[in-house]
């Protein structure tokens, strides 16, 4: 019996930070292998586990839904980003011919990385929050829900504001059609083979709409 | 009727599959969760009483492990089974008596075939795609486990309050496995296929989760439990018809038929009418601000609120069953493996182990996808027939007869009723969507992808967009479930 006691005192004290030590060490080499592999496609897969480890996080935290929000955008989001990935690059030839870059560029890019840090800690270090011990309300969805749709319903609104311009913003980018100056191949239809009528309009050879 | 005899068969088959597959769960449970502990509980110490606890949280997992690949086979086999009859063929019927074992036989054959890595892939990345194709399909239907058991003290330790939003997360995931088969495997074919898989599952993703959005609205929670439990007594009750919003019609007849039923003790100083216009008529009123005599205008916008989230909520069904063929990849929706097309897409380079993994996964979302409509709209382990008919037609005499023909094994826990009754129920929806399932890719032909996402996006997601601003106000002028 006082062993099982032993055990379970041990547990509620410390089973927290045993689980976030696991998830920063799964995590920590992960992020650095978003960085380091060579592999564009792999960084992506990648970084879906960093962002599976930051869900476990937000999940020690207590925030469920935030850990589930996580989960279901970053996966399908990152998904989407590798797609774009492999459509812009062709990832096996440049596995070879990446080549490190020029001193200037280093320095310029280790100033950038260390800004970056200094004004992430200086935002979120300890000093600036306060601390509370009171334990979470089961119902924490709820009460983010009635917030998101009282409270904060205005910053809430601009962000989906946001989100559709750049949406629409997208959707006008993938849109752009140029009209073909004449005398020049039309670059859509010239991977078909049009022979000397080249530049006719030709209905029945619509650009394929790609699959998003 | 010619083929009636192939029916037959199909339906013997169908249940001694069942009774293979919900045997052996329900003997695993039982030994791990209860026969086990109590066992251990003979033994004053405490490793004992750790090891007790720990064998009863681990039963909602191992019943998952063992129901996944008997369950497969079974779907395997019912499905060609079901193809053939609707194909005019006989179907698999060698092996074993009558080709029960087929699909077993397959199973062997597929764990025992070379594993091969075809050259030029990424190995590390072509082994881990299947793991990340089938893990989210297990941990992901747990909360299920807990609602489709009638909140078994077993499963309690699975249920969580956002329940189908952490089922939506899970099942977003696998996706990702087919885009990393298709890269990995350095075949045009498997990368077209996973560029295909994502695309389509981003599309369809949205009416699926605008769907059910619109049912937790109606019943006003996350928590696959509580949205089990509120459509309990009937199918007036249930998801599919109004979200609760005939509840008052089932206690206006429970009152003309069977007043003297115990439970409506208190309402049987009030009429048939009276109840009625309680639950119609009033919260209408109460809505617009009506006054004492316009209570004919707030009975007729009632009639209409309830016929418009009558409509809503089963095309919400409608919806979800499109959203969850395409995310699961059945026909018509299997672009991602159009066999004629892509020679089977993502797992063209599979073999041995690694593409039964595949075949077992595709197989358990589908009746993952199948036991998430009938918990969120068919009323997860309910009886169908609404309480007040079941007590005319003598459902508790046979409640009690089955009971007490029952009573040693509840004695020895081996079976509680009000669990059993509920997996009942459940399995015979589930397999009901299931065997629909098969029926449509009987049926239909496969999309062209422009079709895919042409019917994706400028027919399914505008339609739940509708579907969902309708129901948010017609929920105004009616008793829905979410509040009781």
């Amino acid at each position: 019996m006082e062993q099982f006691e032993m055990l379970k005192t041990w547990a509620e004290t410390n089973v927290e930070s045993v689980m976030f030590y696991i998830l920063a060490t799964i995590s920590i080499p992960l992020a650095y292998g978003v960085i380091l592999d060579r592999a564009i496609i792999r960084s992506g897969f990648i970084l879906i586990g960093v962002f599976g480890s930051i869900c476990g996080l937000f999940l020690l935290l207590q925030a469920q839904f935030l850990a589930l929000a996580q989960l279901m955008i970053y996966a399908v989001g990152i998904t989407l980003v590798i797609v774009i990935a492999l459509m812009l690059t062709n990832p096996r030839m440049e596995r070879t011919q990446l080549s490190t870059a020029a001193p200037a560029n280093q320095l310029g890019a280790f100033m950038v990385a260390v800004g970056l840090f200094m004004t992430i800690y200086l935002s979120v270090r300890p000093e600036n929050w306060t601390l509370s011990s009171e334990p979470l309300d089961s119902a924490n969805v709820e009460v983010l829900g009635r917030a998101l749709t009282t409270d904060y319903s205005l910053p809430f609104e601009f962000a989906s504001v946001l989100l559709l311009a750049a949406l629409i913003g997208a959707v006008m980018l993938a849109k752009a059609e140029k009209p073909p100056k004449p005398g020049e191949d039309d670059y859509e239809y010239s991977v078909v083979d049009d022979g000397p009528t080249a530049g006719d309009a030709r209905p029945d050879k619509e650009p394929v709409a790609s699959g998003r | 009727m010619r083929n009636g005899a192939e029916i037959l068969k199909l339906g013997t088959l169908t249940i001694t599959w069942w009774c293979i597959i919900f045997g052996a769960v329900w003997i695993a449970c039982y030994l791990v969760g209860v026969a086990l502990p109590m066992m251990l509980s003979s033994y004053d110490s405490d490793a004992a009483r750790m090891t007790a606890e720990t064998l009863k949280a681990l039963t909602p997992i191992l019943s998952v492990l063992v129901f996944i690949p008997i369950n497969a086979m079974f779907m395997v086999l019912i499905e060609r089974r079901a193809l053939a009859i609707f194909t005019v063929r006989l179907g698999p019927n060698r092996v074993g008596p009558d080709g029960y074992l087929q699909t077993a036989a397959d199973a062997v054959k597929l764990l025992f075939k070379e594993d091969i890595t075809p050259h030029g892939a990424d190995a590390f990345m072509f082994t881990l795609a299947p793991i990340v194709f089938f893990a989210p399909s297990i941990f992901g239907a747990m909360p299920l486990l807990a609602a489709v058991t009638n909140y078994h003290e077993l499963f309690q330790i699975v249920n969580l309050p956002t329940g189908i939003f952490f089922i939506l997360a899970a099942s977003s995931v696998p996706v990702v496995g087919i885009v990393m088969g298709g890269w990995a495997s350095n075949n045009k074919y498997s990368l077209v296929g996973g560029l295909r898989s994502a695309a389509q599952a981003i599309s369809y993703e949205i009416p699926l989760v605008l769907s059910l959005v619109t049912i937790c609205l109606l019943a006003g929670s996350l928590d696959v439990v509580q949205i089990a439990k509120q459509q309990s007594g009937g199918i007036l009750n249930w998801n599919i018809l109004g979200g609760g919003a005939l509840r008052g019609l089932d206690a206006a007849l429970a009152l003309k038929f069977s007043n003297s039923a115990p439970a409506l003790q208190e309402l049987s100083e009030k009429s048939f009418d009276q109840v009625l216009k309680s639950s119609y008529v009033e919260p209408t009123m109460a809505a617009l601000g009506l006054s004492a005599g316009q209570e004919s205008m707030a009975g007729i916008i009632a009639v209409v609120a309830v016929l418009v989230l009558i409509a809503a909520t089963f095309i919400a069904y409608g919806l979800y069953m499109t959203g969850a063929c395409a995310e699961i990849n059945r026909i018509p929706f299997d672009l991602p493996e159009a066999e004629s097309e892509l020679v089977s897409g993502y797992n063209t380079e599979y073999s041995g182990i690694k593409f039964a993994i595949f075949f077992l996964a595709e197989f358990t979302n589908l009746f993952i996808v199948a036991s998430i409509a009938a918990v969120m709209f068919l009323g997860g382990g309910d009886c169908p027939v609404p309480a007040w008919l079941g007590t005319m037609l003598g459902g508790p005499q046979l409640a009690s007869v089955i009971n007490q023909a029952l009573t040693p094994l509840i004695q020895i826990k081996l079976v509680d009723p009000p669990t059993l009754f509920a997996a009942i129920w459940v399995i015979l929806k589930v397999y009901s969507i299931v065997f629909f399932a098969v029926l449509i890719r009987g049926t239909l032909p496969r999309f062209r992808i422009d079709q895919l996402m042409d019917f994706g996006w400028k027919r399914l997601i505008p339609l739940s967009l509708i579907v969902f601003l309708l129901v948010v106000f017609a929920r105004e002028f009616v008793n829905v479930h979410v509040g009781s």
